[in-house]
């Protein structure tokens, strides 16, 4: 039986969706394969949980300087645990780290990865789909690898438990690395300028137009995005009447954003304002006007007066907490 | 110094995905072409970098006849000279890519002496492949660091700074490396005519690397469904709250 | 005759030419050091532009006060002009006058008036200057202007006093009964006094008119030359129209705008040395009113400075490096605040065209030093890459059209009688593609043969080439014109101002020449025929101009025409040829307005003091910038587009013309 493995990386204790999504995909390219994981953190804490994904054994490296492994490091130890589980397979989520390390694995071992699939499925040759455009485009694509090497699209694939889980077995491990894969590894980290976070690379980002009425009307702005960890961004009538900063404006002649939301407040969508937020993944839009040329746009909408809806929303998800 | 960028032509799509009836590419009957965006901020990096230590840059690309234009727009921008690889318009998959750029890289060198720093885009916009860079790293055996939105070289050593979940990596490595660099590290300048019209007559070396097949094989492309924005309208005032919270549950964001 | 008198006039004639020749040598020797200029069409309409401009006075009586000042002393300069050749032949014999003229009274009467008014015209300015006190001579030299004055009413009052002392002494060879004034003073003269008087006041008179003529070319006066020269040469078809940058020369030669004073053609050079200061450009300029840095006054001032203080260089020794025109002599904030409404170029009584200046700054900027506003950087490249200004798929063009059954010209057809050109706005703007649905739909109401070219059609380029990126704008052009001449396309019509001059006035420079019209025009005149029936509304409908319809290519009366059609027209003050604009001109619709206030809020407010509920526009900018201004302010104002009002009329006719079938 050859067991497929997956890298799979943990954030404040415990398991990241975007691992628990890779493992799902990975599930089911097994078939009955056993699932053996990889902890790429060093922070083993979140291993228990595991065999709800039907996980039978995790791995977890060990190595003085595993603290600042490297990709390189990280890369030679998952060859040295696929080689020594004999893997047919290994996955991982489609992070920064996960591409690189996966991509690193497949240079070393002369194989070709396939990054960000959202659909995967065994045979000879394997098929899958995976994300070109980010996203906006998918592959069909015949991958043909003795050991397929693979990365899972985030937040494309739905998590799903097994029922009957079984306990998972941690198995430690001596991570064997040489001076070389030691070489590439962080100097030193450099925390983030206190102030929230970034319009730029935002997951979400909350947005106010001139609706939102005043540089004080954004505080609830501001307090739906620190609920939901996002950036605050406005639009054009917002900056030239001095409530925000020119840097947290979203349009063509401010900063191009991509999000995976795009909340619109009080903004009515005029090109310019869509030409900077054409790529957020999906937009909702609240506005007074129903015939508000954002609603054209928007994958969601509320009409109605944003200065008792937001309170109401963020209201709402804190209950959800 | 010697500086290698390598880019990629692709589609300026502006966000709505139209396929040319074999499924196997874009319509590109009515779109416009560019650098992929990473890759505009490398070259940019690249003359800054050039401008700074001396020294010479060089552009590539693996594409079809038409990436010259792509090359001839980095060269506007200050790189010296370029080599292209043409293809027939054909996608080659990544390790056929990395596999030519390698051999042209070796050829290079073997004839200028090494590149001390070796630029990629961390993806490129259309195929998203994640690798390239990586792969040609390894075959030179040099190191790479992905992902950069900050560079400082020194003479024998490069300081990268790579964005992580919660703030910066700093990475230090010596020269030669090979590094991929996201949009975001610098502001690329806007071309002066001046600079076009002397592109237009800057070196560029031609060769038609042999296509290997391709282990990854597109089969078909294909638009997802649900592109179309149709605003679904949750509820009116703050009644709409729970339909958004569930809204924002089902994404994923709550 | 006196030949003391002889000799001493001679010398001071020499003196005073010698000096006058030597400024006006070396104004000269710049002047052609300037780049060239193609000026030389039309010349039935530079002669017409000479006679109602300059002799006419038209622009300066738009504003009546100073106007008729002016012209009380332009006018008389030119009548009192004889009485300098008569004055030195006086000089040289007391009994000596003009042949001929100097005996005619019609002309001593002239005379009379003319000088009398030239002082009242003195006396005027000097209230206007100094009780007054408008605001356009902020920044003005006035100390300059109050010296001409003086010495323009000393040249006025010693000929007064020659003549009435002629009078006086018998001398006048017209009979005195024709001249008034001069006889009056002569009765108040003292007789024992009159010939000392007489020399004087002659000696007086042509010494201050010598003197004069060697401080002119040293001053603003100067435009008493170079005004005539400057309106002479000015545009007088194609308004709108920007000289092309001519690539194909060797690329050293290739002039990219103006970075330093010897960039500039030789007609901007007579542009900045024809200016008096006089500051009714500033006056009518958007930015300047809303608080930027941009005085069109002060920009031209700044170039004559710099001119006559490098120009010389240039000319001593040529190669020598100049200090750049920007940031030295004018900010980039001034480069940039202009929205090239041409207002300025409208009111200037000389004829200074100071787009060009700005288009050739902003050219050097852009083209040579990429040196922009950031945010319009991605609307360059989007253009250049996209065929749109704001990077959308050009598959999606005629997307607005669905429904609509509009004819989507394919490549190799049959070109349609009329081809729609929509514009990237109306294509692709939610608010402004109202205006392209209801213009199709009219179109096809009226039974017009059109078709629209869809994906095939890239943006004009307009917007590039106001910012001065000449090369993007050439590439579009030249697409373009392909295109459309592939076609074989002849007329063409369109909503959009900024494509109607670009195609119209600037394509041809590419080779493509074409019947374009607006699209206000074209169904004002199927109104005209009948072909589209219309029922008045009860809307209060203020029409606002736009910039590149009402004053760069006259399209004034048709608009309103379909205002009349649709409601009850009520006018803003700043209307016409005058209008203000609306703030998107000049690429700044995709520029940030960081500095002073708003011109479309500005504008708004205008529109809303009417008291009217409906602004009508006939542009999709304006339709942008006034719809977010009405939204900034809060005002209770729907701005629409003269097409979607027209629409509602011909609806209201029709359920008018049923409703009375049915009764």
């Amino acid at each position: 039986m050859a067991p497929v493995l997956v890298l799979v990386e943990s954030a404040e204790g415990s398991l990241a969706d975007v691992s628990l999504q890779a493992l799902t995909l990975a599930r089911s390219f097994a078939g009955g394969e056993p699932l053996e994981v990889l902890q790429i953190d060093p922070d083993p804490g979140a291993a228990e949980n595991l065999g709800d994904y039907g996980v039978v054994s995790a791995h977890i490296a060990d190595h003085e300087g595993i603290g600042s492994f490297g990709p390189d490091a990280w890369a030679a130890t998952v060859i040295q645990l696929a080689d020594r589980i004999s893997a047919g397979a290994v996955f991982a989520a489609a992070t920064d780290r996960g591409n690189d390390i996966m991509a690193r694995v497949g240079a070393r071992l002369g194989l070709p990865v396939a990054v960000n699939c959202i659909a995967i499925s065994a045979g000879s040759p394997i098929t899958l789909t995976r994300q070109r455009w980010g996203g906006s485009l998918l592959e069909e694509a015949l991958l043909h690898s003795p050991r397929p090497l693979v990365t899972v699209a985030m937040h494309t694939v739905a998590i799903e438990r097994v029922a009957g889980s079984k306990q998972v077995e941690v198995l430690h491990g001596r991570a064997d690395v040489n001076e070389r894969d030691l070489l590439v590894r962080p100097a030193e980290h450099v925390a983030p300028p206190s102030g929230g976070v970034s319009l730029a690379e935002a997951k979400v980002v909350v947005s106010g137009g001139r609706g939102v009425g005043s540089k004080e009307g954004f505080a609830i702005i501001e307090e739906l995005a620190g609920l939901l960890g996002a950036a605050v961004g406005c639009s054009r009538v917002v900056t030239s009447a001095g409530w925000r900063p020119h840097t947290d404006q979203v349009g063509q002649t401010g900063t191009k954003i991509a999000p995976d939301l795009y909340i619109a407040c009080g903004i009515s969508g005029a090109t310019q304002h869509m030409a900077g937020c054409k790529g957020a993944k999906r937009i909702l839009a609240i506005n007074s006007d129903a015939e508000a040329p954002i609603m054209v746009n928007a994958d969601y909408a509320v009409v109605g007066d944003l200065k008792e809806i937001l309170p109401a929303i963020s209201a709402e998800i804190r209950k959800a907490r | 110094m010697r500086v290698l960028v390598a880019v990629k032509r692709v589609p300026f799509t502006g966000g709505k995905m139209v396929l040319a009836p074999d499924a196997m590419s874009l319509e590109t009957k009515h779109l416009g072409f560019t650098i992929s965006p990473h890759e505009e901020c490398g070259v940019e990096e690249a003359v800054r970098i050039i401008e700074a230590h001396g020294g010479e840059s060089v552009v590539l690309t693996l594409g079809p006849p038409e990436a010259v234009e792509q090359l001839r727009d980095a060269m506007a921008l200050g790189i010296d000279r370029a080599i292209h690889l043409q293809t027939d318009g054909g996608e080659w998959d990544a390790e056929g890519t990395a596999g030519a750029i390698v051999e042209a890289i070796q050829a290079n060198e073997a004839a200028s002496g090494p590149f001390d720093l070796i630029l990629f885009g961390n993806e490129s916009a259309d195929s998203g492949g994640f690798q390239v860079g990586l792969r040609v790293a390894h075959a030179l055996g040099r190191p790479v660091v992905t992902g950069l939105k900050g560079m400082k070289v020194e003479s024998a050593s490069v300081r990268c700074e790579q964005e992580t979940s919660d703030g910066r990596d700093v990475y230090v490595l010596p020269l030669p490396a090979v590094l991929t660099v996201k949009e975001g590290l610098n502001l690329p300048r806007y071309p002066s005519v001046p600079g076009r019209l002397r592109a237009g007559r800057k070196p560029v070396a031609t060769s038609t690397p042999a296509r290997p097949k391709a282990r990854l094989e597109t089969t078909r492309l294909v638009v997802p469904a649900g592109r179309g924005r149709r605003a679904e309208l949750l509820g009116s005032g703050p009644s709409a709250a729970p339909a958004v919270v569930e809204m924002l549950r089902s994404i994923g964001v709550v | 005759m006196n030949p003391v008198s002889a000799v001493a006039l001679a010398l001071c004639l020499m003196v005073a030419i010698v000096l006058f020749s030597r400024r006006a040598i070396l104004l000269y020797r710049l002047i052609r050091m300037g780049k060239p200029a193609k000026r030389f069409d039309d010349l039935p309409g530079r002669v017409r532009a000479e006679a109602v401009v300059v002799i006419g006075q038209s622009k300066l009586l738009q504003r009546l006060l100073p106007g008729l000042m002016h012209a009380a002393i332009f006018w008389g300069f030119l009548v009192l002009l004889p009485t300098i050749l008569a004055a030195m032949i006086g000089i040289v014999d007391e009994h000596a006058t003009l042949p001929w003229l100097g005996e005619q009274g019609w002309y001593a009467l002239m005379v009379d008036v003319f000088a009398f008014l030239v002082l009242v015209g003195v006396i005027t300015g000097f209230v206007i200057r100094k009780v007054q006190r408008p605001e356009r001579f902020v920044g003005s030299h006035l100390g300059e202007a109050d010296v001409i004055l003086l010495w323009i009413a000393g040249i006025v009052v010693t000929l007064f006093l020659w003549h009435a002392s002629r009078i006086a002494l018998g001398l006048n060879e017209y009979p005195a009964a024709w001249a008034p004034i001069s006889s009056w003073l002569a009765h108040s003269l003292d007789g024992a006094l009159s010939p000392t008087v007489e020399r004087a006041a002659v000696w007086a008179h042509v010494l201050l008119i010598l003197s004069f003529l060697v401080y002119l070319p040293y001053s603003k006066h100067l435009h008493i030359f170079l005004a005539a020269v400057n309106v002479f040469f000015g545009r007088t078809k194609s308004r709108g129209r920007l000289e092309p940058v001519d690539f194909e020369v060797p690329a050293e030669e290739v002039r990219f705008g103006a970075a330093t004073v010897t960039d500039l053609s030789w007609k901007q050079m007579v542009d900045t040395l024809s200016c008096t200061e006089c500051g009714r450009c500033q006056d009518v300029c958007p930015a300047y009113n809303t608080g930027k840095e941009l005085s069109p006054k002060l920009l031209i001032m700044a170039l004559r400075d710099r001119l006559l203080a490098d120009g010389p260089k240039a000319l001593a020794a040529p190669g020598a490096k100049l200090q750049p025109l920007v940031p030295n002599a004018v900010t980039d904030n001034v480069v940039w605040d202009c929205v090239t409404c041409g207002a300025c170029v409208r009111e200037c009584p000389v004829g200074i065209e100071h787009i060009d200046h700005i288009v050739d700054l902003r050219r050097n900027l852009v083209m040579v030093e990429s040196r922009f506003p950031e945010e319009a950087g991605s609307m360059l490249r989007d253009i250049d890459r996209a065929s749109n200004p704001w990077g959308r798929s050009q598959g999606d063009r005629a997307q607005w059209a669905q429904g609509l059954d509009v004819r989507v010209l394919q490549p190799g057809e049959a070109p349609p009688d009329v081809l729609f050109w929509v514009g990237c706005a109306p294509s692709f703007d939610e608010r402004a593609k109202k205006s392209a649905i209801s213009t199709a739909k009219l179109l096809k109401e009226a039974g017009v043969d059109f078709a629209i070219l869809g994906p095939r059609e890239a943006c004009t380029g307009d917007p590039a080439r106001r910012m001065g990126d000449e090369y993007t704008f050439q590439k579009q052009a030249q697409q373009n014109v392909a295109t459309l001449n592939e076609a074989k396309v002849t007329k063409i019509i369109t909503t959009c101002p900024h494509c109607f001059n670009t195609i119209g006035s600037e394509y041809a420079d590419f080779g493509g020449r074409y019947e374009v019209i607006h699209h206000t025009k074209f169904l004002a005149g199927l109104v005209r025929e009948g072909k589209l029936k219309t029922l008045a509304g009860d809307r209060k409908i203020t029409y606002h101009d736009s910039c590149y319809l009402a004053r760069h290519n006259d399209v004034i009366d048709e608009p309103r025409e379909l205002v009349a059609a649709s409601g009850q027209a009520v006018e803003m003050p700043r209307n016409r040829e005058r209008t203000f604009c609306c703030g998107a001109g000049g690429a700044r619709m995709f520029m940030e307005e960081k500095r002073g206030r708003p011109i479309n809020e500005e504008r708004v407010r205008e529109a809303a003091g009417t008291g009217a509920d409906t602004l009508a526009v006939g542009c999709p900018f304006c339709t942008v910038m006034l719809d977010d201004g009405v939204r900034e302010t809060g005002a209770k104002l729907q701005v629409i587009d003269l097409a979607t009002l027209l629409s509602e009329a011909v609806e209201r006719r029709r359920q008018s013309d049923q409703g009375s079938v049915r009764s």
